[in-house]
Formats: C-alpha cells, sequence, structure tokens
C-alpha cells in the first residue's frame, strides 16, 4: 500500500492517554508524521484539521471532542476525512457502532506499534470507498434537486411571457451561460424573486 | 425482592441530578434496582454505548431519541422514551466583546426581554460590510435542543446560521475558555457552563431557552426499543425510582442538597456555587442578578414536566427538517407513536399516584397565561406556552408550520413531511 511512499502520511491523533500516543508515534515511524491535538478543541479544532488537511484522525472513544469531529464527518460533510478509534470493548459491539457512526476502523483495547500503520492503512482505503459512494449519492441527490427547480421557474417563465416549454428552458440556459453560472442557480433566482411579489 | 444490575449513562451536566439523586437517596434500590452510573464525555458516546448495549439507559438529549429513527443519523438501534427528565436549562452565553458590541450596536434591543437577535443581526451586517471573519457560535450536538434554540433565535431574526455565522460543535468546558480567547463569540450550552463563564468574568448570558421556546423539553431518559419491549418490568422500575427523583427535585431543599452530591469528582465535578444559581434558583448571586437564576430556568417536574408528549418529538422533528438534517421522506407521526411511550408514562405516575395527561398532543406558543389541562385524570396546571417570534406550532399541521419559517435550510420538501394517516 502508500507505506513505502516518498512523502509521509499525517495523522492527527486526538488522545490525552500518552503512552498510547507513544506507541502511535513509533509504530508509524517512517511512514507517517503524527500531530497531537489534546489541547484543541471546537473552531480551534476545526481550523488544525483545515489547515492540516491530515489523511486521517485517531482519536480516542472517551474524548469529549467526538462531537466535533462526528458533527464534521458527518453532518457538516466539510471534506471529512478517516477516522480510526481507540475503543476499550472487551465483545467489540461498541466498536460495530462506532463503525457505522462514520468511523473507518477501530483499535480495540491493547494496541501495539505493529498493528498501528496496518489499520490506519485499512482504514484510508475503507474511507476512499465509503466517500466515493456518498460523493455519488449526493450528487444524484443534487441533480435531483437541480431538475425540480428548474422545472418550477421554467412553469414561471412560461406562464409570466407567455412563452414554450423549449423557449423557457432556452431563455434559462442563455441568462446561465451570460452570467456564468449554474443553470440552477439562475432558476432559484427566479423563484425566490417570483415570490417576492405574491400574494 | 430480586435485584437487577443497571448501567446508566449520564453527561456530566446541571440536569444530570434526577439519576444523581435517586442513586444517592437510595430510589433506585427501593425499587430493586442496582444502578451504576457512567460517566460519558460526549453525546456521541453515550448513543453508541446505549446502542451496543454497554449502558441500559441514558441522560440523553430530547433530540437524540427521534433522531435515531431518521435515515440520516448514525444508529443501527431505534430509542424510545417514557420520561422528560427537564423542561429549560439552556442559554446563550456570549463575549464579553460581543456584548459591548451588541450594546453598541443596538442598545434598546439589549434593554428588551427577551433579547431578541436584532442587535447580532446589525453585528453580523458590519462585519460583512466590512469583509471581516463571521462570528463563531458554538452548540453541543447536532442533534441537540441547545442547536435548535440558537438556530431558531438568530431565524428568528432573518439570520441564516448555517451562512451569516460559522456554527461550530464544541464540549462546553471548554467553550468557556474559548469565549475569552476570542476563539468562539457565542455558546448555547447547559448548566452549569453559562454560570462558569459569568463566574469567571468571560461573558454573559443574555438569553434562556426558555425565552425562545418557553417550557423547551431538555434531556429525556432514552432507553433502546428492544430493550423496553423486553424488560417491561425493569422499565417500569426504572421509571418509578427516577420519577420519584425529580418529584423530589421540585422542593428547594432537595434542590440545595443535590448542589453538594453534584459537586463530588464523580459526578459533575465542578465548584457548588456554580451548579446553585440553576438549581437554588433566586437570590445565589450576591452582586447582580443572572438569568441563570431566573424562575423557571430548570424545571424537574411541575407543570407535567415528565411527561413524553408525542408533539415535542414532532417539533423537534420539524426543526432536522428545517435545517436540512432530514433529507428523505419521513413519516414522523409513526416516529412521535412509536418513540414516545406516554402509556408506559401513565401507569408509572398512576402508580406513584401523580396527576397524569390523557392526550398526547398539545399546541405550543398559544397562550400567554397559565391554563388549566382538563385532558388529565385530574386538572394538571400549564404553564404560558410562548415562541419568542410569537408564533405557533400546531401538531396536526406540520406542513404549514415548515412552511412558516422565513430562515429555513430544507433538504426536502415540505410534501415528503407527512403526518401519516
Amino acid at each position: 500500500m502508500e507505506s513505502n511512499t516518498e512523502t509521509p502520511l499525517i495523522v492527527l491523533l486526538i488522545d490525552s492517554n500518552a503512552n498510547r500516543a507513544k506507541i502511535v508515534e513509533e509504530g508509524l515511524k517512517g511512514a507517517a508524521v503524527v500531530k497531537q491535538a489534546t489541547e484543541l478543541h471546537g473552531a480551534e479544532l476545526l481550523g488544525l484539521v483545515r489547515q492540516l488537511q491530515p489523511d486521517a484522525i485517531i482519536i480516542d472513544c472517551d474524548s469529549p471532542d467526538r462531537d466535533t469531529i462526528e458533527n464534521l464527518q458527518l453532518v457538516a460533510r466539510e471534506n471529512p476525512k478517516p477516522v480510526v478509534m481507540f475503543v476499550e470493548d472487551g465483545d467489540g459491539a461498541l466498536s460495530k457502532e462506532a463503525v457505522r457512526a462514520g468511523v473507518s476502523a477501530y483499535i480495540v483495547d491493547g494496541l501495539s506499534t505493529n498493528r498501528v500503520l496496518p489499520v490506519l492503512e485499512i482504514a484510508i482505503e475503507r474511507f476512499k470507498m465509503v466517500d466515493a459512494l456518498m460523493k455519488d449519492l449526493q450528487k444524484s441527490k443534487e441533480d435531483l434537486e437541480a431538475r425540480k427547480v428548474i422545472e418550477r421557474a421554467k412553469g414561471i417563465l412560461m406562464e409570466k411571457r407567455k412563452i414554450s416549454e423549449n423557449e423557457a428552458y432556452a431563455t434559462l440556459r442563455s441568462i446561465a451561460m451570460k452570467q456564468g453560472k449554474k443553470m440552477k442557480d439562475i432558476a432559484e433566482n427566479i423563484l425566490s424573486v417570483s415570490s417576492l411579489f405574491d400574494d | 425482592m430480586a435485584t437487577e444490575d443497571l448501567n446508566i449513562g449520564f453527561v456530566p451536566l446541571t440536569d444530570s441530578a434526577p439519576l444523581i439523586v435517586a442513586k444517592e437517596k437510595g430510589l433506585f434500590e427501593k425499587h430493586g434496582l442496582n444502578v451504576t452510573l457512567s460517566r460519558e464525555n460526549s453525546w456521541s458516546q453515550i448513543r453508541d454505548k446505549l446502542t451496543a448495549g454497554t449502558i441500559d439507559a441514558a441522560h440523553m438529549l430530547a433530540p437524540m431519541v427521534p433522531a435515531s429513527w431518521i435515515g440520516e443519523a448514525p444508529s443501527s438501534e431505534k430509542f424510545v422514551t417514557a420520561l422528560t427528565l427537564n423542561l429549560n436549562g439552556n442559554a446563550i452565553t456570549v463575549s464579553n466583546k460581543l456584548y459591548d458590541q451588541l450594546t453598541e450596536a443596538d442598545r434598546d434591543a439589549m434593554l428588551e426581554r427577551p433579547i431578541s437577535a436584532r442587535a447580532i443581526r446589525k453585528v453580523i451586517a458590519q462585519r460583512i460590510e466590512r469583509g471581516q471573519e463571521p462570528l463563531t457560535i458554538g452548540a453541543v450536538f447536532p442533534f441537540s435542543s441547545h442547536n435548535y434554540a440558537v438556530r431558531y433565535w438568530l431565524g428568528a431574526e432573518g439570520i441564516n446560521p448555517d451562512r451569516d455565522v460559522r456554527m461550530v460543535v464544541a464540549p462546553p468546558p471548554f467553550m468557556v475558555e474559548q469565549l475569552e480567547q476570542g476563539i468562539v463569540d457565542a455558546f448555547c450550552v447547559g448548566e452549569p457552563w453559562n454560570t462558569m463563564a459569568e463566574h469567571r468574568g468571560l461573558g454573559r448570558s443574555i438569553v434562556t431557552s426558555a425565552e425562545v421556546w418557553r417550557n423547551t423539553p431538555e434531556k429525556v431518559l432514552g432507553v433502546r426499543r428492544h430493550w423496553a419491549q423486553e424488560n417491561e418490568r425493569l422499565h417500569f422500575s426504572l421509571l418509578s425510582a427516577v420519577l420519584e427523583a425529580l418529584v423530589l427535585l421540585d422542593d428547594r431543599n432537595v434542590r440545595q442538597e443535590a448542589v453538594t452530591l453534584l459537586a463530588r469528582p464523580e459526578y459533575v465535578n465542578v465548584p457548588a456555587a456554580v451548579l446553585a444559581p440553576a438549581l437554588s434558583g433566586p437570590g445565589i448571586l450576591q452582586n447582580r442578578r443572572s438569568l441563570i437564576e431566573s424562575d423557571d430556568f430548570l424545571i424537574f417536574h411541575h407543570y407535567a414536566a415528565n411527561f413524553p408528549w408525542r408533539s415535542h418529538a414532532l417539533w423537534y422533528l420539524t426543526q432536522m427538517a428545517r435545517w436540512g438534517q432530514i433529507q428523505s421522506p419521513v413519516v414522523v407521526g409513526e416516529i412521535a407513536e412509536q418513540a414516545y411511550m406516554p402509556e408506559m408514562y401513565r401507569l408509572v405516575a398512576d402508580e406513584l399516584k401523580l396527576t397524569y395527561p390523557t392526550s398526547d398532543y398539545k399546541m405550543e406558543g398559544n397562550t400567554d397565561r397559565a391554563w388549566l389541562l382538563r385532558d388529565a385524570n385530574d386538572s394538571l396546571v400549564m404553564p404560558r406556552s410562548s415562541f419568542i417570534d410569537g408564533t405557533v406550532f400546531n401538531p396536526s399541521d406540520l406542513r404549514a408550520y415548515i412552511e412558516s419559517f422565513v430562515r429555513h435550510n430544507l433538504r426536502i420538501d415540505p410534501a415528503d413531511f407527512s403526518a401519516g394517516s
């Protein structure tokens, strides 16, 4: 995999356990640069993620920063990253749950130096797959949404200007081309302007 | 009576008091339960542990229960609740610097009660004009009453929280520090964190969640749906113990006792002085009055506070739709029917000889005076109900409600948000 590439991976570690941090650093020696972020929270932590653009985030399941990272991953979906989570959990039920919640891989209970890199690589691969799926899904949702908006805007144009459907479409397209914008944006403008003149 | 072991998760906040009082006053024992309270650092962890069965029940943000039923929330188990743990209890606190800017921008708006977002709207507009960074506002979890309260407050003045400010999710204890450093300009959190900011002179609490929506359902006792189905008797005992604690917490003396209990290292682990304003009420702060010590800032039992109104679940679902958290068609009426268990509450209340509502839904924001609820086994005094923008929530007309918001970021067609048959 990518362990022998020239540029090292960048890993953000959010864990207050110093022993574990040492094992992670040793396990990734030569393969990744580990940046620790135990003192940064909320907006600052998000700022660091933006600035650092890590290849993966490793976080302790007990960390108070989990809600921040989860919001970044799942809700904002603002440039999400692979997440690896430390879980102390005998039967593995908790780690299974964490995987569902947008975590790409987990390290249960004990941690040894030689396991860190393989887990990290699996997480990155898995994340790429899921992320590609999510992006496809998002794109088809947005396409559908755009089509709906354009349909409604066309309807308004047809009614207001007494023109045909094809002419309405051509009008939208020519405005979009002239302004260098997406047709959906032009359609949205038409809808919001027309709503001002309703009732 | 045989004793049963139960693990209950809680987040170290003032409104975890009912669980701690139930434990410390022997109410769990009284109902045959051997309870271990497990302190958790995040709501994600509460959700994951409850789903995985590491804990059996949890002190949980009310919206987390309906959120577990929608496709967008990452949980493989659905949660239910038969008990609301408190009404109100959150506030919006701004940094001293922002407070000064607000006063400068619109002194009159800052003298009104409740304080609207009119002044902050002016500050936001100034920053846009001057090309400055947007204000950063912290809340605690995407599916939280805090998130919806601050968004409601901003939205009521035409501010778009997803465009005009930067909303961040952050742990409350750290946000207090960040107010001083200017990393966050404002936050909406529960207690003791607003008081902590005020005590340390780092910020001012300007509006309470109760002022945004009077008597907002805040935390609930959440359990897994399957657990509730398979452990009805155990669930009943658990609800009885916690409801008894909630009744006790209506008494000011017990609330003062709770201050001492919660201050302990294994619970909230903060000085008693910062727990006191929300729990013990007026007269706690000597220098000036804080909003946190106002009447009904934090309600544990009266006003039928513990009843799981299905309309409350519906209201939270409308806000999830409003802010784009619901993106696929959903039959919210069915979620409210299955996730909230008023029938169970009535059984428990009946056993404890408490008055309970016999209806499951009520309007919100429709009355500026206290009223008598006649749909009850005995009449119940209910409080006035209002939203800061004066709108009315009618649970039988959800689509009109969603469409009425001036500010929203809907990502579904309101027609796909149906109450069901």
